[in-house]
């Protein structure tokens, strides 16, 4: 990975565990509501990014681009959608990152361990 | 040929009773309203205010001049002033009501040589007439005051048909009231107007009406008479004598009408359709999902009932209700719900557009399975009446081969013919609840899905 792009990574990451968060609580409130299309466009326009930053490689369906407005996609679907999502950001993280010297984990990038920290991977 | 045509959808113009600040009158029948004489006095406008004092001082001229030994041009007066058919209000089915009679105007008149109150004061609410007079219906007060506002009545219908491009024909020889002289001319007026028999249209702010005048017969014999009548221990036993009662007691009249004056606040107009509560449709869904399919125990009525009052409800705003219709096909009798579809919804345009569906017919099958043979009918049935676009709403999900069958139609005819079943009508009680989406969207959904699997 570029420096650049784990920069997106991690406003994405952000952004998405934000509203896995939100939806999650959502969906445990009410599973089969449908979402409403203020809240979808946001769904959707963060997908679009995290779909151009995973690409085909790490995309969790190759067919999924985001949801449509006209199907009515449910609290739920949405929920399991985005976890999808958070696992495939994390794999991406598993295979960009590494132990230092020090012991602490940081990014590489192109190929070279770099000093920009992060957590250990979750091992999913 | 359209369901119970209303006057937006004769000349197709996109707007819904929600949007509108008048009622949309029917082309052939009245609307169930009346305009009340009460919501103008009571209103915060002065310009209602000015209205009601313009009616009720037009009215009690016409006693004076009875009063005054003009007796015939007193009743001819307000045997004119006594129907306004072109407002549309009441309970006729063919737009033209029929003025009251000589004898019943010399009842009327009568009040102002028999009440010592009316007759030195005239009314403060002329709608009183009611309490002591035979038949005076709840129509023959709005007619009358209709008849009194004529021309500021003219004046809004011709602002407003300018906003919404409404059409307008020159109108010749309409009866219109004249405060300055009190007395009725003729003038030609730019009105819009029935395409189909050329008669006017007046259009009437939905903020005067109501189904029942707030002073009203019922209302004071029920909860204001017979609690009088038991203390007092007045003794009537017909409508007459207790009209003939009151005459002889206006005293009680003004009573009553001054306990109605303070409960002004409850006064309200009353809306033409007010969707069901939550809580109500979802009993009504719990009800529906109970029924058994098929007749047993009238369950086809009985879904066919709860249907009716859920969808009118779900749909609105969006769709208005005209409706339910029946029909017998192949001894079958078939019952139907009708919406108007005046756009107002993307969805609703593109399928007015692409199907010519001005009204849209939902069909009902309380059955376990749809068939070849209900479509078929649908089909047919469409032919008629409807562009190429309906609605079937049944129990369960249908067979792959029906909906193959619904695709074919397409294919072969290009006409659409969506099906919801219990499933769908579940979201749509949902979407009712939660107000994240419409419930039209589920229609929408069902309709992207079809046109999904079309060819090509």
């Amino acid at each position: 990975m570029k420096e650049k792009e784990i920069e997106i990574f991690r406003k994405l990451n952000g952004q998405l565990e934000g509203l896995y968060d939100e939806m999650s609580a959502l969906s445990k409130k009410t599973p089969t509501d449908a979402i409403n299309k203020f809240k979808l466009k946001f769904v959707n326009q963060l997908l679009l990014e995290i779909n151009a930053l995973l690409n085909d490689e790490y995309k969790p369906f190759t067919e999924f681009i985001k949801f449509e407005e006209d199907d009515l996609p449910t609290n739920s679907d949405v929920v399991l959608m985005l976890s999808q999502y958070l696992n495939c950001m994390e794999k991406l993280r598993d295979d960009n990152i590494a132990l230092d010297d020090e012991g602490d984990w940081c990014w590489v990038i192109n190929k070279k361990m770099s000093d920009i920290q992060t957590s250990p991977p979750k091992k999913i | 040929m359209l369901i119970r045509p209303r006057l937006n959808d004769a000349y197709n113009l996109p707007f819904t009773q929600e949007e509108v600040d008048f009622a949309i009158p029917f082309l052939d029948e009245d609307l169930p309203l009346s305009v009340d004489p009460f919501l103008l006095w009571k209103s915060p406008s002065q310009q209602d205010n000015a209205l009601n004092t313009l009616v009720t001082n037009s009215f009690n001229h016409l006693g004076r001049l009875f009063l005054q030994g003009k007796e015939k041009v007193a009743i001819d007066m307000l045997i004119k002033a006594s129907e306004c058919y072109e407002v549309g209000l009441g309970d006729s089915r063919k737009r033209r009501g029929r003025p009251i009679g000589v004898n019943t105007a010399k009842s009327i008149f009568a009040l102002y040589k028999d009440i010592p109150q009316i007759n030195k004061a005239g009314f403060v609410h002329f709608e009183e007439i009611q309490l002591f007079v035979d038949n005076i219906s709840k129509d023959r007060i709005s007619d009358i005051t209709c008849s009194f506002i004529k021309s500021h009545l003219i004046d809004y219908t011709i602002f407003q048909s300018k906003k919404l491009g409404i059409p307008r024909v020159k109108i010749k020889d309409v009866t219109v009231y004249d405060y300055k002289t009190n007395v009725f001319l003729k003038e030609d007026v730019d009105l819009p107007c029935n395409p189909d028999d050329g008669q006017p249209v007046i259009l009437v702010p939905r903020r005067w009406l109501r189904y029942t005048p707030w002073i009203n017969y019922d209302d004071y014999y029920a909860k204001y008479f017979i609690g009088k009548a038991a203390l007092d221990n007045i003794k009537v036993s017909t409508r007459i004598e207790l009209l003939d009662y009151n005459r002889h007691n206006y005293d009680i009249v003004q009573a009553y009408t001054g306990i109605k004056e303070l409960k002004r606040q409850d006064c309200k107009n009353d809306p033409l359709f007010e969707p069901i509560p939550i809580l109500s449709a979802n009993k009504k869904f719990l009800t529906i999902k109970k029924l058994p399919t098929g007749k047993t125990g009238n369950a086809d009525r009985a879904y066919e009932d709860n249907i009716c009052q859920l969808m009118a409800s779900l749909l609105y705003p969006q769709l208005d209700f005209a409706a339910v219709q029946s029909r017998t096909e192949s001894g079958v009798l078939i019952r139907d719900l009708v919406f108007y579809n005046n756009n107002s919804h993307s969805f609703l345009k593109d399928i007015y557009d692409r199907f010519n569906c001005r009204q849209i017919v939902f069909e009902l099958k309380n059955v376990k399975t749809i068939e070849r043979e209900h479509i078929n009918q649908l089909n047919r049935y469409l032919n008629d009446q409807f562009g190429n676009f309906g609605i079937i709403v049944t129990r369960n999900p249908i067979p792959n081969n029906i909906f193959q069958n619904t695709i074919d139609l397409w294919s072969g005819q290009r006409k659409c013919i969506i099906i919801l079943s219990d499933i769908e009508l579940a979201l749509m009680c949902q979407l009712y609840k939660s107000k994240q989406r419409i419930s039209l969207d589920v229609i929408k959904k069902k309709f992207v899905e079809f046109e999904r699997a079309c060819p090509g």
